[in-house]
């Protein structure tokens, strides 16, 4: 009895204590990144039974959460995340389990405002001897690249003040800026947006696992099929200011069972814009990839792309012409022929890119690929020449107003030897009336045409010719990632790179004529008599006792490789203790490069093969070679000596974690690189001359960093201070004074960057669902050096000026010693800020954003600010003199509003479709510049004979209101 | 107002579609339309279109000169046939029209276009109609030209200048059909006599002629402004140097381009040509300014007032002018030739410097202060044969 009594006591005990126990339900997986599945770091998790909050959590630093004790039943969960949209999923708890949701994706809440290749205007600067190539920012992971990234690209905005050249992006392992002038290289997947959605970026000095990077940041993209997003996906786009319509298409498999994973993603871009005429793209891409997991250990990567097409570019203008047409985006390359619009400057590219890519994974310790890619294929540029002609282009300053009356701030100045006001008014209602004399404010196609049928035996004289830069790039690249122990992790790797590069021109058209024929007329015009000087190609010329005939498709004028050969070795450790790390990584690396010219050019013939003077076989007549400064000879025709560099470079980081969602980090790197093929040739096209006093370029770079994350807040604040030493470049541009082509050798230019930057997004706790988001970027970049500078002319081996300094290169100094301007470095704004309002709700965004640039200056000619050009004819220095030639342009600060919506819809929870709606520059304002440069020109045709003056500076302008139209849709 | 709304819509589908159109053409077609080809016009074409009315000769229009510029503001038109040709170089910016139905009839005149290739469009032969209405008729050494009103500057010493744009040719210019060219009109010592003797009112300036039985002169002409950047006219002999009234000066060439006036001066050969003009003479080219010249005058020279001449002709080298000298009897005839020209560095035959062989030559006769020369309009194996 008293057992039964026990027995009894005891079930109700366990009923009771039954009764008492907590759910053991809930719900678990892993908050990742739709892009690139990279995992999203404390998102907030809620969890909502009808309007009833029952949990919350963060995803933890790998994104995976847990949400115990919850009772079966039926939930939403609310995943929120800063920078994404939020996202929400119905959860059914069932007998007590904690159910798996494995990956929930969250889409980046600027998913369509992504910033490419695409979103800068092709400007055309051939022969300017200037470079205008924005960086890229990418925002997936940085609150200030973000915003930044996407609101700033209008004006060209680059990050620091540092040139693109400095911006290291690799694909799948391989560092890919080009090789020969160090430009990125994002063309060469423009309209790939899914295949290279996912990559990985770090800002600065920072250092990343795929390389050792520069000072300028460094984003890998992935570029493989398992990489890719799942699904298929497809898109609509339209735009106003590049290409009317874009169609996109993407498949990915995903990693499948069987180890296979396969991708392919194709596009086409085309049609014309609302503001610049005769800008059109015909432009298409591919690219397939797969994947195959091998084993545990092993994993292969194949991908295959490409961007084939064409597209119409952007000239730039003096302001008097834009004044005179009332249209700041005018465009002088194109023209009408037989009524139909048609553009002389057309970008044709066609460069695959196929790699293959090793992952290997030996240990939980140690994991590392190689990649093996190659470039290849073609990259031309049209243009219009013409031998014995008049020159075509329509806003040729002989064809302006000003050229017949000169003023300067427009003031009639007696001394510029220009006034003749029947003259002047005729070209001032051509210009202003340019619709009724198209024929010749545009390219006038048919009177080009017309020439060439009337010539004798239908020699053309005008041609359109295609400039090639062909590049032939083997790549290899084997990185490594090992974990020795807890607390350390050391990255590392080796990259080789073989680059030949051949540059060269075709006859793309004959313009109506039979044939063209290969002579170089500026050497026809100095040295007619020498049937030896003028040839383009005196090899030919010898064996055939005339210059070539040309037809379509041949080679005429230049042909020559850039040979370049880089090899580097990158080691890094990183070391953490407790919330303190710290990164150690060092690089050393080996450059070399020559010229090797295919075409031997008869002003700079050399010597025969076996060291003589060359000899013309028929006459007997000794072909007299030009020589350098040296005394060495100059050729243009075979190997020109290499040039050659040791390189290394040293990064430190330092990073302290407060608290959980702080960090502050710093880091500091010494970086000493070799000078690009480009900056060391003085007129690869025409000699194997290269710029004496050769030296490797240094950079110290420093920043010093502030981040918050959590409780819906995100910022990031960041000092950075960049000195550069020993740059340099080589400009080219037509000489009044020397009548011919020069080239202008800058050598050690100094520069010092330094800055802050802050960007941030946080709630604005009063309207739900509203975050309040800014960047400021504030800089000084500065010319800290008076470098030198050395001109020579295609047309002669002379030297016209050799090493001269170069003073008031870092600001415009008066005789008193007083400063009346710093000089800065140009193409940015040195100040630009954003700030805006974003609402983020059920798949909803809405982003208004006020932007605001200040500090953004005209790029420099060095000419302008030699002694030379400041002092005249008469070689007397004035102020008046120093300020007129010297002073550097300051750009207007403008004011942007630009505005985002986009909506998505999830259907079954598996299909989605949606669209987003960029329109940037409400205001409207056409008055933006974004870039622009000197002419490295002087007036010298004055009356008094006394001064020099300048020639009008061209610019490039940014469009007015203009939009973009996204339709998706994704399974 | 419907109807206005109607009106704008309809506008604007039209405007919008022209737009389309023109961005997608060259998205599909890819290939160029052909060019329209060029139609030359005619009298009565001009008389529908331009208000063309009578065509006035070339002498009529000549008879107007009165030894000033003269801003034509009556509807006068003149024709002529293209008689020269920039393609060698030796002509710049200008043509010579020439009227009549043969080569001994009409006049010629210079039509001063400012265009550089000039024959590409204007070639020997081709009908030009001149719309002379609102151009200037001037004279330059006694050679009338058309172009436009002088240039309003400080430094301007010409009477016309070039028309320059397009617009203004378009407006004036309007060429006809390409017949054939003129040939020379053949000069004889006596003809050539009577009309330096007659100035500028002879028929002859102008056209292409031909001369034989010239002969090598011995003698030059070239005047250098050693830093052409400076004021380098009359009144300032400190920047002027001729070679004249010695010989040849070791010329062996038609003329000098740049690299082969280096080549001279390197070569000594000019070494005792002098700096200045008229009576004002320094020395010779070895000196320096700030030798030759008063403090004032050489600090123009800046720095290089302390190189020599020779020097300073060296740094600022550029293609120059000279003229040789050519004996038909008793008169000269001079050839001048721009360091522009093709052939400007080609070497005289020997048998005409050295062992005076007769040569015809052919070219544009001008007159140039009271004497003769010849411009030739071809390359010399062409236009100058030993006869």
């Amino acid at each position: 009895m008293t057992k039964r009594i026990l027995l009894a006591f005891a079930a109700l005990a366990c009923t009771v204590a039954l009764f008492a126990q907590e759910p053991t339900g809930g719900v678990k997986g892993t908050v990742v990144n739709r892009n690139g599945r990279q995992p999203v770091e404390k998102a907030r998790l809620v969890v909502m039974q009808g309007a009833t909050q029952v949990a919350t959590a963060s995803s933890a630093q790998d994104g995976t959460f847990l949400i115990p004790g919850l009772a079966d039943g039926i939930y939403t969960l609310v995943i929120e995340a800063p920078e994404f949209l939020e996202s929400q999923v119905q959860v059914t708890v069932n007998d007590g389990y904690v159910k798996n949701m494995f990956n929930l994706s969250l889409t980046a809440s600027q998913q369509v405002t992504e910033v490419d290749d695409d979103s800068f205007s092709a400007f055309d600067l051939d022969d300017s001897g200037y470079s205008d190539n924005p960086t890229i920012l990418f925002g997936s992971n940085d609150v200030f690249n973000s915003i930044a990234g996407y609101n700033f690209s209008s004006v060209r905005f680059r990050a620091r003040g540092y040139s693109s050249e400095s911006q290291d992006v690799l694909l799948a392992g391989v560092k890919l800026n080009d090789a020969i002038t160090g430009y990125s290289p994002f063309s060469l997947w423009s309209g790939l947006n899914e295949a290279t959605r996912a990559k990985e970026s770090v800002n600065g000095a920072e250092l990343s696992d795929y390389g050792f990077g520069g000072y300028n940041g460094l984003t890998n993209i992935f570029g493989t099929a398992s990489e890719m997003r799942k699904g298929l996906r497809g898109s609509v786009l339209t735009n106003s200011t590049l290409y009317r319509l874009r169609l996109m298409a993407s498949y990915a498999t995903g990693m499948q069972d069987n180890g296979w994973a396969f991708a392919a993603n194709v596009s086409a871009r085309l049609g014309g814009n609302d503001w610049i005429r005769g800008v059109y793209y015909r432009s298409f891409a591919y690219y397939l990839a797969a994947d195959k997991v091998l084993n545990d250990q092993n994993k292969l990567s194949f991908a295959f792309f490409g961007t084939p097409g064409q597209r119409g570019a952007q000239n730039s203008s003096t302001q008097e012409v834009y004044d005179l047409v009332g249209d700041n985006m005018y465009n002088s390359n194109w023209g009408y022929q037989n009524g139909h619009v048609r553009n002389a400057r057309v970008r044709k590219t066609h460069e695959p890119i196929a790699f293959v890519k090793w992952d290997f994974t030996p240990s939980d310790k140690f994991e590392g690929s190689a990649t093996v890619l190659y470039r290849f294929g073609k990259n031309g540029y049209t243009a219009l020449d013409w031998y014995d002609a008049q020159d075509p282009r329509p806003d040729y300053y002989r064809n302006l107003p000003s050229y017949y009356y000169g003023t300067i701030d427009g003031v009639y100045v007696d001394d510029l030897n220009r006034n003749n006001p029947d003259k002047y008014q005729t070209a001032l209602n051509v210009w202003k009336y340019a619709n009724m004399y198209s024929n010749l404010t545009h390219v006038d196609w048919d009177r080009l045409y017309n020439v060439n049928r009337m010539q004798e035996y239908g020699r053309s004289k005008y041609v359109q010719e295609e400039r090639r830069v062909d590049q032939k790039d083997l790549n290899l690249a084997f990185t490594f990632k090992a974990r020795p122990a807890q607390w350390v992790t050391l990255n590392g790797g080796l990259n080789a790179r073989v680059n030949r590069t051949e540059y060269y021109k075709t006859v793309a058209d004959l313009l109506g004529g039979e044939y063209f024929v290969d002579v170089d007329n500026f050497a026809e015009r100095d040295f007619a008599a020498s049937p030896y000087k003028t040839q383009n190609d005196l090899n030919y010329y010898l064996i055939n006792r005339a210059a070539r005939e040309l037809k379509v498709g041949d080679k005429y004028g230049y042909d020559y490789y850039a040979q370049v050969r880089s090899y580097e070795a990158w080691l890094s450790g990183r070391f953490v203790s407790g919330p303190f790390s710290a990164t150690l990584a060092g690089r050393v690396g080996y450059d070399t490069f020559w010229r090797e010219g295919l075409m031997r050019k008869g002003l700079f013939p050399g010597l025969a093969p076996n060291g003589t003077m060359m000899v013309d076989p028929l006459t007997g007549e000794t072909i007299v070679p030009s020589y350098e400064a040296d005394g060495s000879v100059t050729t243009s025709f075979g190997k020109s000596k290499a040039a050659r560099f040791f390189t290394y470079a040293g990064k430190a980081n330092l990073n302290y974690v407060i608290g959980g969602n702080m960090r502050v980090y710093a880091n500091v790197g010494y970086f000493n690189d070799a000078p690009k093929f480009n900056q060391v040739f003085l007129s690869p096209r025409t000699r194997n001359s290269m710029v004496s006093d050769l030296t490797t370029t240094k950079t110290f770079s420093s920043d010093i960093n502030w981040q918050f994350f959590g409780s819906g807040i995100n910022v990031r604040a960041t000092a950075y201070w960049t000195k550069m030493w020993d740059q340099s470049k080589v400009m080219s541009a037509y000489d009044d004074l020397q009548n011919a082509f020069s080239n202008f050798a800058i050598s050690g230019i100094n520069e010092r960057h330094m800055g802050v930057e802050l960007g941030f997004k946080m709630p604005t706790y009063i309207i739900p669902n509203v975050s309040l988001q800014g960047v400021l970027s504030l800089g000084e970049y500065i010319y800290t050096s008076t470098p030198k500078m050395t001109q020579t002319v295609d047309n002669s081996a002379e030297v016209v000026m050799s090493d001269v300094y170069v003073p008031y290169w870092t600001k415009t100094m008066l005789s008193d010693g007083s400063v009346a301007q710093k000089h800065y470095v140009p193409s940015t704004p040195q100040t630009a800020a954003s700030l805006g309002l974003a609402y983020n709700y059920n798949y909803w965004f809405i982003d208004a954003d006020v932007e605001y640039f200040d500090r953004a200056y005209l790029d420099m000619n060095p000419l302008y600010r030699t002694d030379y050009a400041v002092a005249g004819l008469d070689n007397a220095i004035t102020d008046e003199e120093v300020l007129y030639m010297t002073t550097q342009e300051k750009f207007k600060p403008a004011w942007l509003v630009n505005l985002s919506v986009g909506k998505s819809w999830y259907i079954q929870r598996k299909y989605q479709i949606g669209f987003s709606l960029n329109v940037k520059n409400l205001l409207n304002n056409k008055e933006v510049k974004t870039g622009g440069y000197e002419q490295t020109r002087l007036v010298d045709n004055t009356a008094s004979k006394n001064r020099y003056y300048r020639f009008d500076s061209k610019y490039f302008y940014m469009a007015g209101t203009n939009y973009m139209l996204n339709v998706y849709f994704r399974f | 107002m419907k109807k206005y709304i109607i009106a704008v819509a309809a506008l604007a589908a039209l405007v919008s579609c022209r737009n389309l159109k023109e961005e997608w053409d060259p998205v599909f077609t890819l290939k160029q339309p052909d060019a329209t080809w060029f139609v030359p016009v005619t009298e009565e074409y001009l008389k529908e279109t331009e208000g063309l009315e009578t065509i006035s000769s070339i002498a009529e229009l000549k008879a107007l000169y009165k030894n000033k510029p003269l801003l034509i503001m009556d509807n006068i038109w003149i024709k002529g046939k293209v008689i020269s040709s920039d393609q060698s170089g030796n002509i710049y910016n200008e043509v010579y029209i020439q009227d009549g139905k043969s080569e001994a009839d009409g006049d010629a005149i210079t039509i001063k276009l400012g265009k550089s290739s000039l024959y590409n469009e204007y070639e020997p032969g081709r009908w030009v109609y001149v719309k002379c209405k609102s151009l200037t008729l001037g004279a330059y050494n006694g050679m009338l030209q058309l172009g436009m009103g002088q240039d309003e500057t400080a430094s301007n010493e010409y009477e016309t200048s070039y028309m320059n744009m397009q617009a203004v040719i378009d407006a004036h210019v309007f060429r006809g059909f390409l017949d054939e060219p003129y040939k020379p009109v053949t000069l004889t010592e006596s003809s050539l006599k009577a009309a330096v003797a007659a100035g500028a009112s002879d028929h002859i300036w102008g056209k292409v002629v031909k001369i034989k039985g010239l002969t090598y002169g011995d003698q030059i002409f070239a005047l250098f402004y050693p830093n052409p950047n400076m004021a380098h006219k009359s009144g300032n002999p400190e920047n002027r140097v001729f070679l004249s009234d010695k010989g040849v000066w070791g010329v062996t060439t038609w003329s000098c381009t740049k690299a082969s006036y280096v080549a001279y001066l390197n070569s000594g050969a000019w070494d005792t040509a002098e700096v200045g003009s008229g009576a004002t003479r320094y020395g010779t080219i070895l000196g320096t300014p700030e030798q030759y010249l008063d403090a004032v005058t050489a600090a123009k020279f800046g720095a290089d007032a302390y190189l020599s001449y020779k020097g300073i002709m060296i740094k600022y080298a550029s293609a120059n002018y000279i003229s040789h000298y050519f004996k038909l009897g008793e008169t000269d005839v001079q050839v001048r030739t721009s360091g522009y020209a093709k052939f400007a560095d080609l070497e005289i035959d020997p048998a005409i410097r050295e062992e005076k062989k007769p040569v015809t030559i052919e070219g544009i006769i001008t007159l140039y202060n009271d004497a003769a020369q010849i411009s030739l309009v071809n390359d010399p194996s062409q236009s100058v044969v030993i006869e």
